[in-house]
C-alpha cells in the first residue's frame, strides 16, 4: 500500500500532536522541585515575595525532587526549640527565614499534565450560596463574591474559587448562586466563612458603638504586642481545656468619640478584687448573637480612646485542642471586624466535600473501562468486515478523538469530571456510529465512486451531529452548572468529530479501500 | 444458499406485514401511557427520584481495614436518619469492600453525626466524602433538568425537520425518539431505578443516539433513489444494527466495569442500555414500516 496523505489526514495528524504538546507541555516542563500552592498572607515569607505557582528547588541547598524530599527536610528541621534559618531556593529567587515554626505554606509535586481533574476525582469541597428569604440578583451575587473573596483572603485561604454562577442563559432570569469551589483539603473554617453574615456589634447597653468592617474599625493588629494566647493551667472542668485569645484594634475617630459620649453617662462601680469598673460591660455580638462582654476600666470614663483590646476564648478536650480552637476562633474574629458583615444572611443550598481517595481508583477503573469499550468496538467491527485494515483505524481514531478532545479541555481549563468523562464516553460513542456509517458506504456495490459514497456518507453524519449538538445546549445552564462539564465536552468530542477526525478517517479508508 | 432464501422470505413476510409489526410498538406504548398513568396517580412524580433530586445527602465512608456490615448499620441508623438507603462499593477484582454509600434526606451534619456515633471515630475529608443538597434546591434542579430535556427535544425536532422537510418522515424520526425515551422511562420505572440528576443527563444522551440510526434510515429510505426500497432498508439496516449491537456492547462492557463504582457512570450506562434496546425496535419495525409506507405511497402516487 502506497501512503499518500490527504490533507485531511495532515490536519488531523497536527491537531493530534497539537493537543498532546497542550496536555503534556506544562509550564513546569523538565523542571525539578516542588510547586507551592498557597502562601499565608501574614507570613514573613509572603512579605519577602514568595508566591503561588513559584517552584522550589532546593531547601538549605539541598535539591527537591518532589514533596517527600519536602517533607522529609521539614520535619528533621521543625518544631525546633529556637529559630532556626531555613534558605528556599525557587525559581522567583532564594528567600531566607528565621523561625522556630515550618513555613506557613503548601507545596504539591509539579503537574504531569495540564490537565485539571474536577472535585469529584481529585477531592475538595465545593458549595453553592444563595440569601436566606430573598432572590440575589446577578449584581448582588457579584457583591457576594468580592466580600467572600476578601474575606477568605484576610483569613489566609489562597487556593479557592468564587464566582457567580446562575442557572438561566437570558440574564436578569433564573437563580444566581455564589459558587465555591476548593480544590484539595477542606478548610475547617470554609462552611463558616462562607455562609457566615459575620456581622459584628459591640454594644454598650442597647447602644451601638461600633460594627464590624473598614467603616469603624481603620486597624486589627494581627501579630505584636497585646496579641496571643494564653492557656490557664489546670483549667479542667466538664469542657475540658480553655484557652483566651486576646488582640487589639483600632477605630475610626467617629466610633472612638461615640464610646465616649456613652460611658460619660456610666457610673463607676467597684469590683470585689478592688479594681474600679464602669456600671455596664461592652458586649459584643456576633449575627445578633451574644458573643462575650469586656469590662470597661474606669479610667475610660468619657475618654476618647481609639484603641480596644478584644478577647475571648476556646475549648477543647486537650489542650492543644483548646489552644488551636482559641486560635481560630481569633482569626475568625480578626477577619469578620476587617471585612464586616456580608450584604445578606446567607444560607448553602448545596456542599459536596469529596476524600482524595476514591478519585484515584475511579480513575483507573475509567480506564480499564474505555480501553475494554475500545477492544469491544474493534471485535464487533472485525467480525462484521473480517478484516483488520479495517479494525485497527476505528481504534486509532477514537484513541485520538480521547486525546484532542482533552487537549482543548486543557486549554480552555476545562476540569474534567466525573459529567465531563461522561460526556467525552457519549461523543466517542457518536464517533463510532458516524466510523460505522463511513465503512459501509464506502463498501456499498453500487457505481459510484468512492468519493460520492463518503460525501453520502457525510450528509447522515452531518444530520445526526446537528441533532445531537443542538439537544446538548440547554444543559449548558441547567443545575447551575454543575453538568456543564458532560455538555462541554461531548460538544467539543462531537464538533472536533466531525469536523476533523471523521474526515480523516473517511480518506484512511478511502486510502485501504483503493 | 441458505441465506438468500431466508432474505427472500423475509422480504415476503416483511412485504405482506410491515403494517401490522407496528402493532408491536404501539401496543408498547398503549401499556406504557397505562403503566405510567398509575404511577403518576400514586407518586405524583414521572420517576423514582434519588436524594440528589429530592434534596438529602449522600456519604460515602472509605473502608480502611475491616468491612462494614450493612445490615448492622441499616438497623443502627435507620431511626436516626430519614429514609436511609445503604450500598456497598467493592472492588472489581478482589470483591474486597472498599466504601460504603449511605443516602439518606437528613442534612449531613445530623448524617456526619450519627455515623460517627456508630463507627466510633471521626469523619474527615481524608476517610469520607458528603454531598448534600437543600430541597429547595433540588426540587429546582429537576424541574430545570425536566425543562432542559424539553427544550433539547424541540431543538432536536427543529433540527430533523430542516432536514427532511418533509412531514411524515420527520414525524417519525421524531416520535421514534419520543418512544424510545418514554419506553426506557417505563422500564427504569418498573425496575425501580432511583433517577439523579445524572440519570437525566443519561435520557438526554438518548435523544442524540436514538436520532441517529433513525436518520440513517429515512435518508436512505427517501433521499436515494439506487436499487429496490427493499434493498436500501435493508442495507441502512446493516449498518444501523452494526451502530446499536457496538453501542450496546461497549456499554454493557463499561457498566460491569464500572459496577457499583460510581453511581453517576453506572446510571448513565444503565439507561443508556435499556434505550438503546428500545431503539433497536423503535428504529426498525416503527420507523422502517412507516416510512416504507410513506415510501411506496409516494411511489405509486408518481407511478398514477
Amino acid at each position: 500500500m502506497k501512503l499518500k496523505f490527504t490533507w485531511k489526514i495532515w490536519l488531523w495528524l497536527i491537531f493530534l500532536i497539537l493537543a498532546l504538546i497542550s496536555i503534556f507541555i506544562t509550564p513546569t516542563f523538565l523542571q525539578k522541585g516542588v510547586l507551592v500552592k498557597s502562601v499565608n498572607q501574614n507570613s514573613s515569607i509572603f512579605e519577602q515575595g514568595l508566591r503561588t505557582e513559584q517552584v522550589i528547588t532546593a531547601i538549605d541547598g539541598k535539591t527537591i525532587n518532589n514533596v517527600d524530599d519536602y517533607f522529609k527536610i521539614m520535619q528533621s528541621k521543625f518544631p525546633a526549640t529556637e529559630n532556626v534559618k531555613t534558605i528556599i531556593t525557587t525559581s522567583g529567587g532564594e528567600y531566607s527565614i528565621y523561625s522556630n515554626k515550618v513555613p506557613e505554606i503548601t507545596v504539591s509535586n509539579l503537574p504531569k499534565t495540564n490537565l485539571k481533574t474536577g472535585l469529584d476525582l481529585s477531592g475538595g469541597a465545593r458549595a453553592l450560596v444563595q440569601a436566606k428569604d430573598h432572590k440575589l440578583t446577578s449584581s448582588e451575587v457579584n457583591d457576594l463574591v468580592n466580600v467572600v473573596s476578601n474575606r477568605l483572603n484576610v483569613y489566609g485561604f489562597s487556593d479557592i474559587s468564587i464566582k457567580a454562577v446562575s442557572d438561566s442563559p437570558i440574564p436578569g432570569r433564573g437563580n444566581n448562586y455564589m459558587s465555591v469551589e476548593a480544590a484539595g483539603k477542606t478548610p475547617k473554617e470554609l462552611e463558616n466563612l462562607i455562609s457566615q453574615q459575620g456581622k459584628f456589634e459591640a454594644k454598650i447597653g442597647n447602644e451601638t458603638v461600633f460594627i464590624g468592617g473598614e467603616k469603624d474599625i481603620t486597624n486589627v493588629a494581627r501579630s505584636g504586642q497585646g496579641v496571643g494566647i494564653s492557656c490557664p493551667s489546670g483549667q479542667s472542668g466538664v469542657n475540658g481545656y480553655y484557652c483566651q485569645f486576646q488582640f487589639t484594634i483600632s477605630m475610626s475617630q467617629k466610633a472612638a468619640e461615640r464610646q465616649a459620649a456613652i460611658t460619660n453617662n456610666l457610673s463607676v462601680v467597684s469590683s470585689s478584687s478592688g479594681k474600679n469598673y464602669l456600671s455596664k460591660p461592652l458586649d459584643l455580638y456576633l449575627d445578633d448573637k451574644f458573643y462575650s462582654n469586656l469590662s470597661i476600666s474606669s479610667d475610660l470614663k468619657g475618654q476618647v480612646t481609639t484603641q480596644i483590646s478584644i478577647e475571648g476564648s476556646g475549648t477543647g478536650l486537650t489542650l492543644q485542642d483548646a489552644s488551636n480552637a482559641a486560635q481560630d476562633e481569633m482569626k475568625k474574629l480578626q477577619t469578620v471586624l476587617m471585612t464586616g458583615s456580608l450584604p445578606f444572611q446567607l444560607e448553602i443550598v448545596k456542599i459536596d466535600t469529596i476524600s482524595p481517595t476514591l478519585g484515584q481508583t475511579f480513575t483507573k477503573y475509567i480506564l480499564i473501562a474505555g480501553v475494554a469499550s475500545l477492544l469491544t468496538v474493534v471485535v464487533i467491527i472485525f467480525i462484521k468486515y473480517k478484516k483488520w485494515k479495517l479494525a485497527i483505524p476505528p481504534l486509532i481514531i477514537c484513541t485520538s478523538e480521547i486525546i484532542i478532545t482533552l487537549g482543548i479541555a486543557a486549554i480552555i481549563k476545562q476540569d474534567l469530571d466525573l459529567p465531563g468523562i461522561a460526556g467525552i464516553l457519549a461523543a466517542i460513542g457518536t464517533g463510532v456510529d458516524d466510523q460505522i456509517v463511513v465503512l459501509d458506504e464506502a463498501r456499498t456495490k453500487e457505481a459510484l465512486s468512492i468519493k460520492q459514497r463518503i460525501k453520502r456518507a457525510f450528509t447522515i453524519i452531518l444530520g445526526a451531529y446537528f441533532t445531537a449538538a443542538v439537544s446538548l445546549l440547554p444543559l449548558l445552564w441547567a443545575g447551575a452548572g454543575l453538568l456543564k462539564g458532560f455538555a462541554i465536552m461531548s460538544l467539543i468530542g462531537i464538533t472536533l468529530g466531525v469536523l476533523i477526525t471523521r474526515p480523516a478517517f473517511a480518506d484512511i479508508v478511502n486510502m485501504i479501500e483503493e | 444458499m441458505e441465506k438468500g432464501k431466508f432474505k427472500e422470505r423475509f422480504t415476503k413476510f416483511h412485504d405482506k406485514n410491515y403494517k401490522l409489526l407496528i402493532l408491536i410498538p404501539v401496543a408498547l406504548l398503549l401499556f406504557g401511557f397505562v403503566y405510567m398513568g398509575f404511577f403518576y396517580s400514586q407518586h405524583h412524580d414521572f420517576i423514582y427520584k434519588d436524594v440528589s433530586l429530592t434534596g438529602g445527602t449522600t456519604a460515602t465512608v472509605n473502608v480502611i481495614d475491616k468491612p462494614i456490615d450493612i445490615n448492622n448499620l441499616k438497623n443502627a441508623i435507620s431511626g436516626k436518619l430519614e429514609g436511609v438507603n445503604i450500598r456497598e462499593i467493592s472492588d472489581l477484582i478482589t470483591n474486597k469492600q472498599t466504601a460504603i454509600v449511605v443516602e439518606t434526606k437528613s442534612d449531613s451534619q445530623i448524617t456526619k453525626t450519627v455515623l460517627e456515633n456508630y463507627l466510633g471515630y471521626s469523619l474527615d475529608e481524608q476517610n469520607s466524602s458528603f454531598e448534600f443538597t437543600r430541597s429547595g434546591l433540588s426540587e429546582n434542579f429537576y424541574k430545570q433538568l425536566l425543562i432542559a430535556v424539553l427544550i433539547a427535544f424541540v431543538l432536536m425536532a427543529i433540527v430533523v425537520f430542516i432536514q427532511f422537510k418533509t412531514i411524515v418522515p420527520s414525524l417519525t424520526v421524531i416520535s421514534c425518539a419520543f418512544a424510545d425515551i418514554f419506553m426506557t422511562l417505563v422500564t427504569a420505572n418498573i425496575l425501580g431505578l432511583q433517577i439523579s440528576t445524572a440519570g437525566i443527563v443519561a435520557f438526554l444522551m438518548l435523544i442524540g443516539y436514538s436520532v441517529d440510526t433513525d436518520i440513517l434510515l429515512t435518508t436512505k429510505a427517501i433521499k436515494r433513489d439506487n436499487g429496490s426500497l427493499n434493498k436500501r432498508l435493508f442495507e441502512s439496516f446493516k449498518t444501523g444494527i452494526t451502530m446499536t449491537l457496538t453501542a450496546i456492547f461497549s456499554v454493557s462492557v463499561s457498566l460491569i466495569i464500572i459496577g457499583s463504582f460510581s453511581s453517576i457512570l453506572s446510571q448513565i450506562f444503565t439507561i443508556m442500555l435499556i434505550g438503546l434496546i428500545f431503539d433497536i425496535i423503535n428504529t426498525w419495525v416503527t420507523n422502517a414500516s412507516i416510512i416504507k409506507w410513506y415510501a411506496l405511497k409516494k411511489q405509486k402516487k408518481h407511478e398514477a
